[in-house]
């Protein structure tokens, strides 16, 4: 007889890695193998995980078909099972487990479309938050607008790819052919606004910003690197289309006496 | 302390992402729906979805996530999101299973079974007095599908239902398709186990399909909740509304999901014998 946590432990590592002989030595098999009796148990959690992750990827799983989705999948959960019930939010490192996974080598733009998925994937399962209070930015005083630290709408995510990911997706969308992969690269903004997800290609100068700004880098700083990679930056436009397109709710003044 | 807060002695259904729109846009007149909290944690617009449907039915919170049998720490963080969705939504009941799902951090999905020892009364009962202490209102504890039972058990499933209830208060959820399914899968015998059953504590009756499946040459069992209610499940709730009197009944169905019409339908069959049972109550 094992202690509760003990055989728990090893009916995890039965499901997922390989049987134990003490926990299979518990099962009363009562006329039916108890491997086959586990087998029940792993079937199902194999299956509605992959389905989990079906839910998440559809144009990942479009793209390798499913037999190889399923494939890929059952490596993944094995290796990475969910930390959590809520299965909306699991599968958040598949894409870097198909960027390490050999059997998709030949297919280097897969991990990207995943991200663009994932990003697409929780922005739909976010409230939409409060939009940012405009007069109070407006009474910030100009010599403090550097120190400004912007936080991103929970919904947002910004994702620069060397491949033209969201063609792919939207393809996928409307059932059409892949495009072609020689289309170059592109710097995508995914956002939640009312009950849609909306997908922007963003110039590279203002994704540079944006990115910079949610990262936690002040408005000082996010500036600086959007100058340095594309001298003609406009901040006064850019600061303005920010606000416009409701990406960061809220903002704190990062001073040396204020912090 | 009652668990049911204004759910109806009448058959609803378990409601599923894809029929929100529908349900919403008709109000057809179910009497009640049940859903998973965990599919509605994360907020956007299932949540608002699940604030209208509020709005317009009464709602039983079902949860999956709650690992009420693992040895050690309940996951905190976990009951703390159930917790805010239960203040949030007001639900007329919370339930839960007798399983477990976690171990060491990881999450198995699926309601793995339970070795029925005094070791495991102890771990389960801890458990539920902590979940029923968080959420300030007693829960129900639904009787799992079993493919499997250990060696060491030392009390049959109703009995260590019925010890739970005891010792908790909290109520049971008799899941009669599960008692078959389990009673098949493990050679039980369904009407012995639903009579060993406290008739006082049971405050809701699930009811699905199963599926039959071939393992190595022996039937198994599966509750897919992919069918409608099999003919001997169905007269197996028939004597659960003998012995149980008039208990709010869910139709469950969870894969190979039909036309919300189709589940409506399967639910007006429970609802008819409901009401016949609650006559022949009255009577």
């Amino acid at each position: 007889m094992l202690a509760l946590h003990e055989l728990q432990a090893r009916f995890a590592d039965s499901l997922l890695a390989t049987e134990d002989p003490a926990l299979l030595d518990l099962v009363d098999g009562d006329g039916l193998d108890a491997r086959a009796r586990l087998a029940v148990y792993r079937h199902h959690l194999l299956t509605t995980l992959t389905a989990a992750l079906e839910a998440a990827y559809p144009v990942v799983c479009r793209l390798v078909d499913r037999r190889f989705f399923a494939y890929a999948a059952d490596a993944f959960i094995r290796r990475h099972p969910p930390a959590g019930p809520c299965l909306g939010e699991y599968g958040a490192i598949f894409p870097d487990f198909l960027a390490s996974f050999p059997a998709c080598e030949g297919l280097p733009y897969l991990p990207d479309v995943a991200r663009l998925e994932w990003a697409v994937h929780m922005a739909a399962q976010q409230s939409t938050a409060a939009p940012l209070d405009q007069a109070r930015l407006q009474r910030v005083d100009p010599s403090d607008m550097a120190g400004l630290s912007f936080v991103p709408d929970p919904s947002l995510a910004l994702l620069a790819s060397p491949w033209p990911v969201d063609k792919i997706w939207t393809a996928h969308q409307e059932g059409k052919a892949l495009p072609g992969l020689d289309g170059g690269g592109v710097c995508l903004q995914i956002h939640a606004a009312g009950e849609d997800v909306t997908i922007r290609v963003l110039e590279p100068a203002t994704y540079a910003f944006r990115d910079a700004l949610a990262r936690g880098l002040t408005l000082g700083e996010a500036a600086g690197l959007a100058l340095e990679s594309h001298p003609s930056f406009d901040l006064t436009g850019a600061i303005q289309q920010m606000l416009e397109d409701c990406v960061f709710n809220d903002f704190t003044l990062i001073t040396g006496e204020g912090a | 302390m009652s668990g049911n807060r204004g759910l109806p002695s009448r058959a609803g259904i378990g409601l599923r992402a894809q029929h929100v729109g529908e349900l919403l846009a008709t109000r057809p007149a179910v009497p009640w729906l049940e859903v998973h909290p965990e599919n509605y944690m994360s907020g956007g617009a299932a949540l608002a979805s699940l604030e209208a449907v509020r709005r317009e039915y009464p709602v039983s919170l079902h949860g999956v996530g709650l690992s009420l049998g693992t040895a050690g720490e309940i996951d905190a963080r976990h009951l703390i999101r159930v917790k805010s969705l239960v203040d949030h939504i007001e639900p007329c009941l919370v339930s839960e299973h007798l399983s477990w799902s976690t171990a060491g951090g990881v999450y198995l999905n699926h309601l793995l079974p339970l070795p029925y020892t005094e070791e495991t009364l102890a771990v389960v009962a801890g458990h539920i007095h902590e979940v029923q202490d968080a959420l300030g209102r007693r829960i129900l504890i639904e009787n799992p599908s079993s493919y499997l039972r250990f060696r060491h058990s030392s009390m049959a499933e109703p009995h260590f239902l019925a010890e739970l209830a005891r010792r908790t208060g909290c109520g049971l959820l008799c899941d009669v398709n599960n008692i078959y399914v389990s009673a098949r899968n493990l050679g039980l015998d369904a009407a012995s186990y639903l009579d060993a059953l406290p008739a006082h504590g049971i405050g809701e009756i699930h009811l699905a399909g199963h599926a039959e499946n071939d393992a190595d040459g022996r039937v198994i069992l599966i509750d897919d909740h992919g069918s409608p209610v099999a003919a001997p499940v169905w007269r197996l709730y028939e004597r659960a509304l003998e012995r149980f009197g008039p208990v709010p009944t869910l139709i469950e169905w969870d894969t190979d999901i039909p036309e919300l019409a189709v589940l409506l339908a399967e639910a007006g069959i429970a609802d008819r014998m409901l009401r016949e049972d609650d006559r022949a109550c009255a009577a």
